[in-house]
């Protein structure tokens, strides 16, 4: 197999005793700490297990036990409880790891649903099988997929939507490091683009110790002591561990954080050796070789292994002879090798994947841990000698680049090596990074507002542990990885201080409803475009300076501008110069910022459902609807400003706050003044001569009617612009208007602009002349288009507290990207988190500067799982009856309640469920089928999505309502599926045919 | 020494928004005007609520945010880091050090991890420890240099009985922290540090400065914890800074005319305006901080760094000096872009 430049390990997740995720994992390596503790006391009593001398059986007593191991967030996975309980915690493990995994490789679980991802797990016996199905009176559907051991893979398939090979793996203590071989072949064969891969161990009965113990093989306290003179044997360990595995290429082209790289596998077999248990030196040189040779490898060059090195005095011998005789040629320094299993005890089905965990870690953090036992060396071992050196102490790892070893080998002779190098290193920069990266958006989503709180607190945790930096980087894993959950959070921050405090308190203040937003649709959105008036010295500078996209389009508006106003409007704003918005340049200022606030939010994925533009405002929103270029509106927006400002003085215009009926009288007495806005109900402009407009502010100052000179330079939108309006045709001459692409609510027709309507020369130059009819053009937008969202875009908001004096939809939410002279990227990043949490899925990359999606991405502590849910020892309602145990008196790991005879439904009835005897009968028999608490069964819970019911528990559904149902008759499947969408909708079906079998 | 050390990049930390005159002033009784006539210092920064005394910042949150920035900006991994100095007059705790409190929050592991007591020369004390690393074959190596005054001043303090020399403790320092990345290869910045100088001269004097502190011996003690000579001071440090300026230009074998950049001594604002005017390179271009941050001590040459290094030009040279008047200790740096 063609290795190419490798295998890189993008993701990881584990738990292993006292390590409960891969960080204390690592320090638990790292500080050379023991795992090892008495058995618990649900798994089995040693004492049950006598020696010849009355002590307990060497290696019962003790071992490596996971941490709530039969810990299960059943709702997450929409599991049924009695489901959840009789699956093997094998497959519930691993279900929590591979989820965890796949976020720390920096990519949202749920986004990779439906691909061709691989699945490969080792796992080694079948003891929850063995267990559980020896009862044949309590075999049941769930039960049997439950014991499977290839259900470990495929529920990970199943769960998250993986449609690529999905298999268990067994060769014993070796299956893990199998199973990723065979992952990494998956890969570099093209079978896979990604791969999960890794395996998982529970000691659920002594069997195999006792095994051990008959073999000689057991040690005295439980604990594997690896190439120490202390060496007895195996203690056995439990873990759950996953990697996600990229095609090297594949990860340095996504930008994925790369922790190590596979370089060559190999596996091979002892044959026909001294026995079917015994390790073989032979085989196991050749397949350290042959990994060695497909990883393009000298031995001599591999710094260190991680051996075996179960702690077996045979097993330890042949394995540092295997080594020696490869890795011990040919080198100056001594090969450094030791075993995780001193640290854990010897964890079976996971022993390959916890090497190789440690071995990704070790190069990714470059030092070695060192091995435990490894100060009383077993001088028969001749280590020195052989070219290999025990690690006593962390090694620290050279500069550059670094190969390791991996060995894990089975039982029944399947051995298996891996060779991993050091992730490789970007060239280093030839400039320091000096772009102050903004304002970012946190996003965190989970499955029920509770869950969501509680991962709120541990974020909030790990930033507060970091040192305080930009937190934009931070930020943006957190969209790539912690999107996708119904209930959704979102804060914006620029450095982690400020966004570890935002995300404390969303933890620990309010109501989880308050923090956590679930949206049914999408937003949808509609632009508002400013019209002349909002502009200022200046406007939008602090937004160009921290938004990288507004940067961008503010420079291609400027552009577009500058063959028609020979300056740059751009330079004038960032210096804030007043002459960049005077005089002839006062639209095109506008016009520039609007375009390029409009394409900022367009390219973050905000499309506008319909656009509106205020007067000048209408060039912009004619370039965002696709009527116009950018260069058309550009050449038309610095004529109308050149025309306009050329217009002779005298004019004026003048803002009432009363409506036109309230000035009728006033403007006939008036010829030279004109209505040139109809902004709301008591909101309109007037225009005109400036002596006029005068005469009509003392009449309204009488009569106590609030009047505002708005200080514009000319008599807009009024007969007193014709003298221009030839020359602005003209000038609207050569541009070719499309039709829209986006429904556009003109000002001046005050309506949506119709098919036949075009924004041509004629309807600019008539634009220009005729009133603005903004509160028609409005309310027609909103009875046509019923928009969540008005955003206006412009320099500050003008037309939102128009807006909301004209009476809208309560609903309707108003926002704003660059709401005032202190706005910068902060503002425009809320902008996008409120749409988030509305519903919106923006492109978030568009949102940081390219310094920062350029990066690997930080790494975000994983998903955390509800503990409120345990299935093994502490079932939901434990049964009262106990299993007399027979002879040996283990207590085996039994499923209790949710398996047994479901409990007699609780009396707590819902209201509606004593009106409703048919949905009283519904929910307790999906209660029932599912062993769902009866409040968890509501009427609006959907059967696949809340309730993961399945074929074979609708068919359990079907005879237990039957049986709740006598009156019901004959129902057919094929009759009830259309109706299994929710509770409710089953409930309805089945009293309408309740109701028609009795009109029958 | 054979081989060159180069500033990859720097990082720094100055804590909240800055201090002005007039807020300091509304807090310390005092007129804004004395502050800017006498000491000439703008803003400074704290890392403790200046009505309440409660300390948000400590000075391991400031130098490893500080530490990360530099690492971050060098395009490095904590990884790649193979010491830790830092410099500083006031540790959070005098054990552990802050040093390796720093280590930890960056992630850092199984490297040297080191403090320097010191003060104005503090940063150029480690960045000359930290050039005899690199000399020694490490390829990495972060230098911090930072100072809090919490423990020092006195937010409850009767401003109108403290006499007027300890008041100017109060508008004259200010917290912070900068840091550098030394490396054995040009990167980032590629900035070569072609000499240092580092010379204890306070033989027999006594001191100009004393950072004092309590312990259970002498809690009640009524000594004054900061004390600085200010007519020694004004006397001696611009003479020092003569001669640090000649004395590394020789060594280096540059002349005035060749320095593109002249980070002077940072003591306040009106002094390092007369000590630069002493100095007279009228053709280097002064990167000075003190006037926006105050004298934060240990940080002030990093902070200066900081500034200078987006402005230094391939081929530029600066030259900066710092003294510390506690027991008159000379220091100074010869960098050039390559």
């Amino acid at each position: 197999m063609a290795y190419g430049d490798g295998v890189a390990i993008v993701g990881i997740d584990c738990a292993f005793p006292l390590a409960r995720d891969t960080d204390a994992y690592w320090e638990l390596l790292l500080r050379g700490g023991d795992a090892i503790g008495d058995v618990p006391t649900e798994r089995w009593d040693p004492a049950a297990f006598p020696a010849a001398d009355g002590a307990a059986r060497a290696g019962l007593a003790r071992g490596g036990f996971l941490d709530g191991a039969d810990v299960f967030d059943n709702d997450f996975f929409s599991v049924p409880p009695r489901e959840a309980a009789a699956m093997d915690p094998q497959q519930r493990l691993l279900l929590h790891s591979a989820w965890r995994a796949v976020e720390d490789s920096g990519v949202a679980p749920g986004s990779l649903a439906g691909s061709g991802t691989g699945v490969y797990v080792g796992v080694m016996g079948g003891e929850w099988g063995r267990l559980h199905l020896g009862d044949y009176d309590r075999v049941t559907p769930q039960l049997g997929a439950g014991s499977s051991a290839g259900m470990t893979a495929n529920r990970i398939s199943y769960q998250l939507g993986f449609t690529g090979p999905s298999m268990a793996v067994d060769t014993a203590c070796s299956s893990s490091l199998v199973a990723v071989h065979l992952g990494v072949g998956a890969l570099l064969s093209g079978e896979c683009d990604t791969v999960l891969a890794g395996g998982v161990n529970l000691v659920m009965s002594p069997a195999l110790g006792l095994v051990y113990h008959q073999l000689g093989l057991a040690a005295a306290d439980g604990r594997c002591k690896p190439f120490s003179a202390l060496a007895d044997g195996i203690g056995r360990s439990e873990g759950v561990g996953l990697v996600v595995l990229r095609r090297l290429s594949d990860a340095v082209a996504d930008g994925q954080r790369i922790y190590a790289v596979i370089r060559g596998t190999a596996v091979n077999q002892d044959g026909r050796s001294n026995g079917i248990t015994a390790p073989n030196r032979w085989s196991q040189e050749q397949v350290v070789a042959t990994a060695c040779k497909r990883a393009g490898v000298e031995p001599r060059e591999v710094t260190f292994v991680e051996a075996h090195g179960t702690g077996t005095a045979l097993g330890d011998t042949i394995e540092c002879a295997a080594l020696g005789s490869l890795h011990g040629e040919g080198r100056a320094e001594p090969c450094a090798i030791g075993s995780v299993k001193g640290n854990l005890g010897h964890t079976e089905g996971a022993a390959g994947i916890a090497g190789l965990i440690k071995v990704a870690l070790a190069l990714h953090h470059r030092i070695v841990p060192a091995s435990r036992f490894a100060d009383r060396e077993n001088p028969q071992l001749r280590l020195a000698q052989r070219g290999l050196r025990l690690l006593k102490s962390p090694l620290r790892l050279p500069p550059g680049p670094v190969v390791a070893g991996l060995s894990s080998f089975g039982m029944g002779g399947t051995n298996a090596h891996a060779v991993l190098g050091s992730a490789p290193r970007p060239a280093p920069r030839t400039t320091a990074k000096r772009a102050r990266p903004g304002a970012g958006v946190f996003t965190l989503t989970a499955d029920t507002p509770g869950a969501l709180i509680r991962n709120l607190t541990e974020q909030a945790d790990a930033v507060a542990r970091r040192p305080r930096t930009a937190a934009a980087a931070l930020c943006r894993q957190s969209n790539r990885v912690k999107t996708g959950l119904p209930y959704r959070f979102a804060v914006t921050a620029r450095d982690t201080e400020e966004l570890a405090g935002a995300l404390r308190e969303a933890a620990a203040g309010g109501l989880p409803e308050q923090v956590a937003h679930r949206p049914w649709s999408r937003p949808s959105v509609a632009f508002l475009f400013t019209g002349q008036g909002a502009q200022y010295a200046g406007m939008t500078a602090g937004l160009y300076r921290e938004s990288a996209a507004y940067r961008q389009h503010l420079d291609a508006a400027d552009a577009a501008l500058l063959p028609y106003v020979d300056t740059s409007v751009r330079d004038l704003l960032l210096a804030g110069d007043e002459r960049g918005v005077a005089g002839d340049l006062t639209q095109p200022a506008l016009f520039a910022v609007a375009y390029a606030l409009a394409a900022t939010l367009t390219a973050f994925g905000i499309r506008p459902a319909a656009v509106l533009g205020h007067s000048v405002g209408e060039f912009a929103a004619a370039v965002t609807a696709g009527v116009l270029t950018l260069d058309e509106a550009a050449h038309l927006v610095a004529a109308r400003g050149r025309l306009m400002h050329g217009l002779p003085e005298g004019g004026a215009m003048l803002s009432v706050q009363a409506g036109p009926d309230a000035l009728r009288q006033l403007l006939a007495e008036e010829p030279q003044a004109h209505i040139a806005a109809l902004n709301g109900p008591r909101d309109t402009v007037l225009s005109g001569t400036a002596e006029a407009l005068a005469r009509i502010a003392e009449t309204l100052e009488e009569a106590q009617v609030r009047a505002r000179d708005l200080q514009a330079p000319a008599a807009f939108h009024s007969p007193l612009v014709r003298p221009v309006l030839d020359r602005l045709r003209s000038a609207a001459g050569s541009t070719e208007p499309r039709t829209p692409e986006i429904p556009v609510f003109s000002t001046r027709y005050g309506r949506l602009l119709a098919d036949t309507e075009r924004m041509d020369a004629d309807y600019w130059a008539a634009q220009a002349e005729s009133p603005v009819l903004f509160a028609d053009a409005l309310a027609d937008l909103e009875t046509v288009c019923a928009p969540t969202h008005l955003v206006e875009i412009g320099p500050r908001p003008q037309l939102l507290p128009l807006a909301g004096r004209a009476g809208l939809a309560t609903s309707v939410e108003f926002l704003h990207p660059a709401p005032g002279p202190e706005a910068g990227g902060s503002e425009l990043a809320e902008l996008v988190a409120q749409l988030y949490r509305t519903g919106l899925d923006p492109d978030w990359e568009r949102l940081y500067d390219p310094e920062v999606t350029a990066g690997s991405g930080e790494k975000l502590r994983g998903y955390s799982f509800s503990t409120a849910h345990r299935y093994w020892t502490a079932p939901p309602a434990p049964r009262t009856e106990q299993v007399p145990a027979a002879r040996p008196a283990a207590t085996p790991p039994r499923p209790t309640s949710p398996l047994a005879e479901p409990a007699e439904p609780a009396t707590t009835d819902p209201v509606s469920r004593d009106r409703d005897p048919v949905l009283a009968a519904v929910i307790d028999a999906v209660a029932e089928v599912g062993s769902y608490p009866l409040e968890q069964v509501v009427h609006s819970a959907r059967f696949y999505e809340d309730l993961g019911f399945d074929s074979v528990m609708i068919m359990q559904l079907k005879d237990r309502i039957e049986a709740r149902l006598p009156h019901l008759g004959e129902v057919s499947v094929q009759q009830l599926l259309p109706a299994l969408r929710s509770v409710g909708t089953l409930a309805q079906f089945l009293g309408g045919h309740l109701t028609e079998g009795v009109r029958a | 020494m054979s081989a060159t050390a180069y500033l990859a990049a720097t990082g720094s930390a100055l804590p909240g928004p800055p201090v002005d005159n007039a807020t300091l002033g509304r807090a310390l009784g005092v007129s804004e005007e004395w502050v800017d006539i006498f000491v000439g210092t703008r803003t400074r920064h704290f890392g403790w609520d200046l009505e309440t005394g409660q300390v948000r910042h400590t000075l391991a949150d400031l130098c490893a945010q500080a530490g990360g920035a530099a690492i971050d900006a060098a395009g490095l991994d904590p990884v790649d880091i193979e010491f830790v100095l830092l410099a500083t007059a006031t540790p959070d705790t005098l054990l552990p050090t802050t040093a390796s409190e720093v280590a930890d929050r960056l992630g850092l592991m199984y490297l040297p991890a080191f403090q320097i007591q010191s003060g104005c020369a503090g940063a150029v004390q480690a960045l000359d420890l930290g050039r005899t690393l690199i000399a020694g074959g490490a390829r990495a190596g972060l230098v911090i240099g930072g100072d809090v005054t919490h423990r020092h001043l006195d937010p409850h303090r009767d401003v109108a009985r403290v006499p007027t020399e300890e008041l100017v403790n109060y508008v004259l320092f200010g917290d912070g922290a900068g840091a550098a990345v030394l490396t054995a290869e040009p990167v980032a910045e590629r900035v070569a540090v072609r000499g240092v100088l580092n010379r204890f001269t306070g033989l027999g004097r006594p001191p100009g400065q004393t950072v004092d502190w309590y312990g259970i011996s002498d809690r009640h003690s009524e000594r004054p914890m900061l004390v600085e000579d200010y007519k020694a001071i004004e006397e001696s440090v611009p003479t020092m800074a003569r001669e640090i300026l000649w004395e590394l230009l020789d060594q280096l074998e540059w002349t005035p005319d060749d320095l593109d950049f002249l980070l002077p001594p940072q003591l306040s604002g009106r002094m390092t305006e007369r000590i630069t005017e002493h100095l007279d390179v009228p053709g280097a271009k002064e990167v000075s901080c003190v006037a926006e941050t105050g004298n934060t001590g240990n940080a002030l040459v990093l902070l200066q760094l900081a500034r200078l290094l987006p402005d230094l030009p391939t081929g530029g040279r600066a030259l900066a000096i710092a003294v510390e008047s506690s027991k008159w200790i000379k220091t100074g740096l010869g960098l050039e872009k390559v």
